[in-house]
């Protein structure tokens, strides 16, 4: 696919995987149920990555993917499954059948895991909640030992917290609504884990609807979730979080996630599915052309603009 | 209109549709209620249409009083997004709304129950070889551990109603009395189930489940019978109150007109 050349961050998908995400690593995925970065992960796939330790708070489709591609080796999360569409096949025939391959879980709750986050990201080692106490959470062990700690409050109130350690990532993916060429990146609508979660990775793989110009993100600063100097590597991906939404830009396309929970429920479904959207189509653009610019169009948000403010002193 | 085996007509209304309703009802005008996919959505959704419309519906990906229009087929529905008061994120949602305690109800489903209100979404069977991996915890574990109260909406039988559940995922009152305070939570815990196959509280001294109320068309014994353990039954035990007109009507036009959640 002829991408175009450019200087500093900006770089087409394929190069931006080949670089930033090599076997082996800890790969933090992004969003809870939105902008997920699905532009990613096809390419993490084609590019058949091995042995990944894949990080997240809620995942969807974007982990049962990479398990069904034999990409996964560990996962540390809190929640994988398709939703309102029911479990997740790849990862239950994983977990169960240990096919295409086994992998292994260290769980958390959704909360314990943006907290672990926070942590990576602040720098820290670990960081206490309220949550996960009298649960299996705290008592069932995977692979890391331990996996959490219940501390009474060394300042004297008698209270429990349990401790959780830092989840620190090698990449964290984020899909932003868009970033200038520096790697500003603005996001808007809900944010899920995505703050915490991009700060705990020690490179940031920043993928965006739109690269604007630098003025445009300054003129509405509050907006911006990461400066640019803690991001690694741009790359412009329209329509990269489909099949879910991006606000202001898209809407979930409900048909495709369907197809895709009624296919993937057994393994020769999910490779048939897996050799249309994945391997049978060389890259992004290619993705695009194959949904076709009708069904993007009935996918394309409406306007619901929001006010402006007055940033003046 | 299909009729049952023994002659009787079936009511003019769907289980789920009764579930959704028994849901809305556990909602008080103008608490603050955290919502998660499927029946509960439709219940707060119809809360805030019909007796609590001033009660604001917090979404886990970090949306605070959502006013959706259509129904939203995930927490992270973008029609979740316009007209809410404050987008944020799961972090300030559960760390600054939830864990200090200004979340009034909690609505979490299950695969597995037991008879203290624990709740199981991790596995069936033997955790390290297990014969179901189900989703885990999400954001289960976080509102059970830490809503002031918690609503919980699940299908019954007899392999869901259990003794023992295979992985305590999310909290009840864990041992029984003085369980949770011992572990360290802060408050809280189950305050209902509501199965398609009536309404359970929980006794303040045992912390035991007891039936309330058995759906219309039911019995109490056909409902002990899709119970593991020796059920507890209310000496007021009544039928439980069948969907109003407006309630119905409110449900199909306003909250869920596809029958996504309520079946079609």
């Amino acid at each position: 696919m002829a991408e175009p050349e450019v200087a500093g961050k900006l770089m087409p998908l394929a190069e931006a995987v080949k670089k930033l995400i090599p076997d082996g690593c800890r790969l933090r995925s992004g969003g809870i149920a939105v902008r997920k970065p699905f532009a990613v992960i096809y390419e993490v796939m084609r590019q058949r990555k091995r042995d990944l330790t894949f990080l997240m708070s809620g995942w969807t489709e974007d982990a049962d993917w990479l398990i069904g591609a034999g990409c996964v080796d560990k996962l540390e999360g809190s929640y994988l499954g398709l939703e309102a569409l029911g479990l997740a096949h790849c990862y239950r025939r994983a977990i169960e059948k240990g096919v295409p391959r086994r992998v292994l879980i260290e769980e958390y709750s959704n909360f314990g895991m943006t907290m672990r986050f926070m942590a990576a990201g602040m720098g820290l080692p670990f960081m206490p909640v309220k949550s996960q106490l009298g649960s299996d959470l705290l008592k069932v062990e995977s692979f890391r030992h331990p996996k959490a700690q219940v501390l009474e409050d060394p300042f004297g109130s008698g209270e429990k917290v349990a401790l959780l350690p830092a989840c620190p990532a090698d990449v964290a993916l984020l899909h932003a609504q868009r970033c200038d060429a520096d790697g500003n990146a603005q996001v808007w609508g809900q944010l899920g884990d995505d703050l915490w979660g991009t700060y705990a990775g020690k490179k940031v793989l920043l993928t965006v609807e739109e690269v604007v110009p630098t003025r445009v993100i300054r003129h509405d600063p509050n907006r911006t979730i990461v400066p640019g100097f803690r991001v690694d590597a741009i790359v412009a991906t329209p329509f990269g979080g489909h099949p879910y939404q991006v606000q202001g830009y898209y809407d979930t396309d409900r048909a495709f996630r369907r197809d895709y929970a009624a296919r993937s429920t057994t393994r020769e479904g999910w490779e048939s599915w897996a050799d249309e959207w994945v391997y049978g189509v060389e890259g992004h653009e290619e993705y695009l052309k194959k949904l076709g610019e009708e069904r993007l169009a009935r996918l394309r948000a409406k306007p619901v603009m929001s006010g402006k403010v007055n940033y003046g002193y | 209109m299909a009729t049952e085996a023994a002659g009787v007509p079936a009511p003019p209304y769907k289980r789920t549709e009764l579930m959704a309703i028994c849901a809305a009802r556990e909602i008080c005008d103008g608490e603050i209620a955290f919502i998660g996919t499927g029946l509960p959505m439709l219940g707060g959704m119809l809360a805030k249409h019909t007796h609590a419309p001033n009660c604001i519906m917090i979404f886990e990906s970090g949306v605070v009083d959502a006013r959706p229009k259509r129904t939203p087929l995930s927490i992270g529905d973008g029609c979740l997004v316009p007209g809410s008061v404050m987008l944020c994120g799961l972090t300030e949602v559960f760390g600054l709304l939830m864990q200090p305690g200004y979340v009034d109800v909690g609505y979490i489903g299950g695969a597995q129950i037991d008879k203290f209100g624990n709740l199981n979404t991790t596995v069936i069977g033997d955790y390290r070889n297990p014969k179901v991996r189900l989703p885990g915890s999400g954001g289960a574990n976080d509102i059970g551990s830490l809503a002031k109260r918690t609503i919980i909406m699940m299908k019954q039988d007899r392999l869901k109603f259990v003794q023992k559940v295979d992985y305590v995922t999310t909290p009840g009152y864990l041992d029984g009395p003085g369980g949770r305070e011992r572990a360290g939570l802060p408050r809280g815990g189950p305050a209902c189930v509501i199965s398609d196959m009536g309404v359970y509280r929980f006794d303040p001294e045992t912390k035991e489940m007891f039936l309330e109320s058995f759906h219309p068309g039911l019995s109490v014994d056909e409902i002990r019978n899709n119970v593991s353990w020796d059920l507890a039954v209310s000496p007021k035990v009544r039928a439980t109150k069948p969907p109003g007109k407006r309630e119905l009507q409110v449900l199909r036009t306003k909250c869920d007109p596809e029958g996504i959640f309520l079946g079609t």
